[in-house]
């Protein structure tokens, strides 16, 4: 696995960048296709102005945000207030470094690459509560217990679907959980497995703390939640970790079930794009769609139906691939 | 002379023996990138300590035990075991420090109460006795034995045996320690219950059901 040869770690570097650029990149794009949609769904017609259709506009507001002052408002703990942007941003690409795009397009080959996943998406929860925490706002402080609770809930679900399918395929590997899946539709594991899809879909969006699940950013109850008092490039952190943590649980759920790079025909990273974008699109029409759920009932879907629904899921796989 | 510091060097390094060798079967000529590393690691877990045993503020001293937490799956992975390293951040950075935090919000948190004051001598001597106790009783322990590691390939069955392991040989220990942590769990939930008091009606619910 981690052979620290020079070669491979010049591809470690690249693959770094290219995922800076993809993270930047898809979030300019996201931007855009969310204010569409948002648009679209609300019967408004979203940004106009600026460029053909509107397009322009988010690289706009990203230079907007790129000149703002930093303002740091009094009292706060300034070391846990700038490490906070740091931390949420930096494990992130870390995060992409074992996805397969393609076949031999994955930055770094690690036979546990999903539990590296797992395992550093939690450094992007201690952010939030650092950010909430330091930055000694009340709002803040609400946002970021609420970030916790929820965090700490949907993460069971998500790995237990995601287990289901582990069970399924035999691998930590990435890669090869693609590889065990075939080219058409029917072959994939969301046939299988689709409880476990379905439970995914909804922590995803309990996980990436989206409407209607985005009760530490709560704007009407909150201001923004655990990122009040960021501005400039703090702000900016946050919001471009927040759409690659989108990006990525949209790679990971069509790795895990949709086939990942493979497709009816010219199996290619392109196949690993589309997928991953009509999921995102998918989570946009959500956030639109549905009102935000209130703290309780948030906790409940969790705890009531989707850990033990996971649970049964989990066990019925065991029991049949042991007995069938 | 030169003979005598080469003896030296290999008492102190007596205990990283098996860890050099390992290291070195399996990238060859790297042996000081690892030992730069293993050197790196333990400088992370020691100044993630002192950051958690020295700071006024609870939510630094939880930061510093992050820190602890990734030197010690650093070294995991050091030995060549990435499941457990990455088990280490998944378990302890991922769910106990946040539960940490959670422990922290409830609480007060003051920089003024009685345990923000520095330490009196007397605390000090007890803390460096009971730093002093374990070190005495492992340092000869691990000098004398010096490790005796099974040379297996890099991260290629290493999870694949660690979970026949868990299911078939040292079932008794997994399955004790599960019925361990379901009696803190029960514990904790009766401890939290309140029974409803039906005089007070629906603000007398108890936390459970809320």
């Amino acid at each position: 696995m981690m052979d620290l040869s020079i070669a491979n770690f010049a591809q470690i570097i690249v693959a770094c960048l290219l995922i800076i650029g993809l993270m930047v990149g898809n979030a300019v794009v996201m931007v855009y296709i969310e204010r569409k949609a948002c648009g679209f769904i609300q019967r408004r017609p979203g940004p106009y102005e600026v460029g053909p259709r509107g397009t322009i506009q988010a690289v706009c507001d990203s230079m907007k945000l790129l000149g703002k002052q930093i303002f740091i408002p009094g009292n706060v703990d300034w070391l846990l207030f700038f490490l906070a942007p740091i931390l949420a941003f930096f494990p992130v690409l870390l995060l992409f470094l074992p996805i397969p795009f393609g076949k031999f397009l994955t930055g770094m080959r690690v036979d546990e690459g999903i539990l590296l996943i797992l395992a550093f998406s939690g450094i992007g929860v201690i952010s939030n509560i650092l950010a909430g925490w330091s930055s000694n706002n009340k709002y803040g402080l609400l946002g970021a217990a609420r970030a916790v609770s929820q965090a700490v809930a949907y993460e069971i679900p998500m790995i237990m679907a995601l287990l289901s399918v582990i069970f399924l395929s035999g691998t930590l590997n990435l890669s090869e959980i693609v590889e065990r899946q075939g080219s058409w539709p029917w072959q994939w594991n969301i046939v299988c497995q689709p409880l476990a899809f379905f439970i995914y879909l909804v922590s995803l969006v309990g996980e990436t703390n989206r409407a209607p699940f985005d009760l530490p950013e709560a704007e009407s109850e909150l201001t923004a939640g655990f990122h009040t008092e960021y501005s400039g490039m703090g702000f900016a952190l946050f919001f471009l970790s927040e759409y690659a943590n989108m990006l990525l649980v949209s790679f990971v759920c069509a790795t895990f079930f949709l086939g990942g790079y493979k497709g009816p025909f010219l199996d290619g990273f392109w196949w690993m794009f589309i997928k991953a974008y009509l999921i995102m699109v998918f989570i946009v029409w959500i956030r639109w769609t549905f009102p935000r759920v209130r703290f309780d009932q948030l906790l409940n879907i969790n705890w009531k139906w989707l850990l033990p629904l996971s649970i049964i899921n989990l066990w019925v796989t065991a029991v049949v691939l042991r007995f069938v | 002379m030169d003979r005598a510091i080469e003896k030296i060097l290999a008492t102190i390094w007596l205990p990283f023996d098996g860890l050099e060798v390992l290291i070195a079967e399996y990238l060859p000529g790297q042996r000081v990138a690892a030992l730069a590393a293993f050197g790196l690691y333990a400088l992370i877990i020691l100044a993630g300590g002192l950051m958690a045993i020295g700071s006024r503020n609870l939510v630094r001293a939880m930061l510093g035990l992050v820190l602890t937490f990734f030197g010690v799956a650093g070294m995991y992975l050091l030995l060549a075991s990435p499941f457990l390293a990455f088990m280490q951040v998944l378990i302890y950075v991922g769910a106990v420090c946040v539960l940490i935090f959670f422990a922290i919000m409830l609480t007060r948190n003051t920089s003024e109460g009685e345990e923000s004051r520095l330490p009196g001598p007397g605390t000090a001597i007890y803390g460096l006795l009971a730093f002093a106790l374990p070190l005495a009783v492992l340092v000869p322990l691990i000098v004398r034995h010096a490790p005796k590691l099974q040379e297996t390939a890099y991260g290629q069955t290493e999870t694949r045996l660690l979970g026949q392991g868990l299911i078939t040989g040292d079932v008794f220990s997994f399955e004790l320690i599960s019925i361990i942590l379901l009696v803190a769990m029960a514990g904790a939930v009766f401890l939290a219950w309140r029974r409803p008091e039906p005089a007070a009606g629906a603000a007398g619910r108890g936390p459970a059901e809320r």
